[in-house]
């Protein structure tokens, strides 16, 4: 028996009457999945109106069922994730494309990568001012160039090559971001930050076993020029690989840089043996909390399993898969 | 016990096209970083410094693809990368796409050291290099006439911008001090006729460089894009902390087995928390040394 039709014939053993989704059939393709996230760095409960909570849910939903609704057609999960986190970066709340943080300059500066488990293959930008979806231009270098990672006016040159528009600074930034500058200028010298509020990122499992995570950020506000945190780096913020998981982290991205933490989760679970929420937690829990960082992972394996976790007061999350599971949640308990 | 090894790049010419002036040349360059890097440790140094003044020599030496002489893009600018691991609280500092910074792992070392970053990249790195007191230099300082020859050649080729061109040799450090730290760096021009932006798995940590006390500590050299990939510094590592491997047994795993199977060569060298020191590769060569207090002094092309 392959290792993927132990749990879909539990599911039709144990949940024949999941709503919505039909049980998959026996011994039949593995389960299609995905989990997405809006960053760690959420608003404190006290401080988030009902509206905003609202708006917030909406935005993470239609992204969620967007990239499902690709899984559900047979797509891809390369395809999956790219959907959701392009959502994401459109939507202005969140903290990726338009309505990215701004860095001390008063512009956004953009990161994003993608990971393809199958292979695997990789494609990442960094630092890049015009490109509207920097998840999209991340999809071109792992897949029209030999390159991994192109950071800056080089991967802008890039975009251009591949018939990418680019968009004046100005499309990134809004009313809300730009208050949120001037107040950390107040509070911060010019070489501080404040924690990062929502970077994007999405995992997913499809129907031919392949694993996908992306991930997508404007970094920290008012950060220094050229600095780069975890999303685009393979390894830190992004991984996916079908031996064993995918994963998209937000939080402190210096912290998951130096434990090389999304990949360590896959490395436990490929070498360790262990089940991916408890390699998730040690990484979460234990590890980056050791360290004093702050942050949170999504991420799957090849069963479908979806784990969230955090160590932050919060973080922006929603999942979905085929045996009914529907989720939005932003804090502990909600 | 200390122990230290570094590298000049994997991909080395072939045996033949490699003059005996050249090799000694070669050797002169790898065995001063070496025996500088050494010394550090022998007077009681921290590995960390140990690592940055011998990949700073390389980096001085017109002969490795870092710093002066490093290779150049495809529109014929240096434009350099390096990384720093400190083992000993995991902490790190790296710089990419830089052109205008003399000794990169130096800058690497300040994002490490004075900065709340670990990467800083470009403009926005030089920016920081001047607030550090940094001089910059121009990018006329790094163009050697040997690599502006190497990139003409490279742009006759049939392939301008998107081949593995030859020139891979990065440079790197690992080392162990008597206190038992480990510490990793790494520094490189990258591919010759690169394209303008494009960063390897030099300044990347967890592929090109990693250091974490009690595993090991990692610098790699080769085909960048496929080490980013492997999470190749940290996958040797992980081996070793995961699965118990031995450290020249995961070294091997990842070289002959993991990347090949990707299709990726180079090399690389390691550290573990003995002061074991390996050295594997699956390219041609690679320029390499090793040196330890138990009176091992190797230097090595192929």
């Amino acid at each position: 028996m392959s290792r993927r039709s132990l749990p879909a014939i539990l599911c039709l053993a144990l949940l024949p009457c999941a709503w919505g989704a039909a049980p998959p059939p026996l011994a039949g393709p593995p389960p299609i999945a995905i989990a997405i996230h809006g960053g760690a760095g959420v608003v404190e409960p006290s401080k988030m109106t009902p509206d905003q909570e609202a708006s917030y849910r909406s935005g993470l939903a239609a992204a969620l069922d967007a990239g499902y609704a690709i899984l559900e057609r047979g797509g891809s999960s390369l395809d999956a994730v790219t959907t959701a986190v392009r959502m994401m970066e459109d939507d202005p709340q969140f903290n990726a494309g338009r309505g990215a943080v701004l860095d001390q300059d008063g512009d956004a500066e953009l990161d994003a990568a993608i990971m393809d488990g199958q292979g695997p293959k990789a494609g990442a930008v960094a630092a890049v001012r015009h490109v509207k979806n920097p998840i999209d231009l991340a999809r071109m270098v792992m897949e029209h160039s030999p390159h991994v990672l192109m950071i800056g006016d080089g991967a802008e040159e890039f975009a251009l090559e591949q018939g990418v528009i680019l968009v004046p600074r100005g499309y990134f930034r809004t009313p809300r971001r730009i208050a949120e500058l001037e107040e950390a200028r107040q509070l911060h010298n010019a070489r501080g930050g404040t924690p990062g509020s929502g970077t994007v990122g999405a995992v997913a499992l499809d129907r031919a076993g392949n694993l996908a995570a992306a991930t997508s950020t404007g970094g920290l506000t008012n950060k220094h020029r050229g600095r780069v945190g975890d999303s685009p780096i393979i390894g830190a913020g992004t991984y996916a690989n079908n031996q064993s998981c995918a994963v998209s982290g937000t939080g402190d991205g210096e912290y998951f840089i130096r434990q090389v933490l999304a990949y360590d989760i896959c490395a436990q679970v490929a070498y360790k043996k262990v089940p991916l929420s408890q390699a998730v937690y040690e990484e979460i829990h234990t590890k980056l909390q050791a360290a004093g960082g702050e942050g949170g992972v999504i991420a799957i394996d090849p069963s479908g399993q979806i784990v969230m976790d955090f160590n932050s007061i919060g973080m922006f999350r929603g999942a979905r898969d085929e045996h009914g599971r529907r989720e939005i949640a932003m804090y502990r308990d909600r | 016990m200390h122990a230290i090894a570094i590298h000049g790049g994997a991909g080395a010419a072939p045996r033949a096209s490699l003059s005996a002036e050249r090799e000694a040349r070669y050797r002169a360059g790898l065995a001063a970083a070496l025996d500088a890097g050494y010394a550090i440790l022998e007077q009681g140094g921290t590995s960390l410094d140990a690592v940055t003044l011998a990949v700073r020599m390389l980096e001085d030496d017109p002969m490795f693809n870092a710093g002066h002489g490093a290779a150049l893009t495809r529109e014929g600018a240096a434009e350099l990368d390096a990384a720093i691991m400190d083992g000993r609280n995991m902490r790190a500092g790296a710089v990419a796409s830089v052109r205008h910074v003399k000794n990169p792992v130096q800058l690497a070392r300040h994002v490490m050291e004075k900065s709340r970053h670990v990467l800083l990249v470009g403009p926005g790195a030089e920016e920081f290099a001047l607030e550090e007191g940094l001089a910059l230099v121009p990018n006329s300082y790094f163009r050697t006439t040997e690599r502006i020859e190497q990139l003409a050649f490279e742009q006759r080729g049939e392939h301008v911008s998107d081949i593995v061109p030859p020139t891979r040799g990065t440079v790197g450090a690992v080392a162990r001090d008597a206190a038992g730290n480990l510490a990793a760096a790494t520094s490189t021009g990258g591919m010759t006729n690169k394209r303008p932006g494009r960063v390897g798995d030099s300044p990347i940590i967890g592929a090109g460089t990693y250091a974490k006390n009690g595993v090991c500590a990692v610098s790699a050299t080769g085909h960048g894009e496929y080490f980013i990939r492997a999470v190749a510094a940290h996958h040797v590592c992980a081996a070793v902390e995961y699965r118990n491997l031995a450290l020249e047994e995961a070294v091997r795993e990842l070289l002959h087995e993991i990347l090949r199977k990707l299709g990726g060569d180079g090399g690389l060298i390691a550290v573990d928390q003995a002061g074991r020191l390996v050295m594997d590769f699956s390219t041609e060569g690679m320029f390499r040394g090793a040196r330890d207090s138990n009176g091992r002094r190797d230097i090595a092309i192929y």
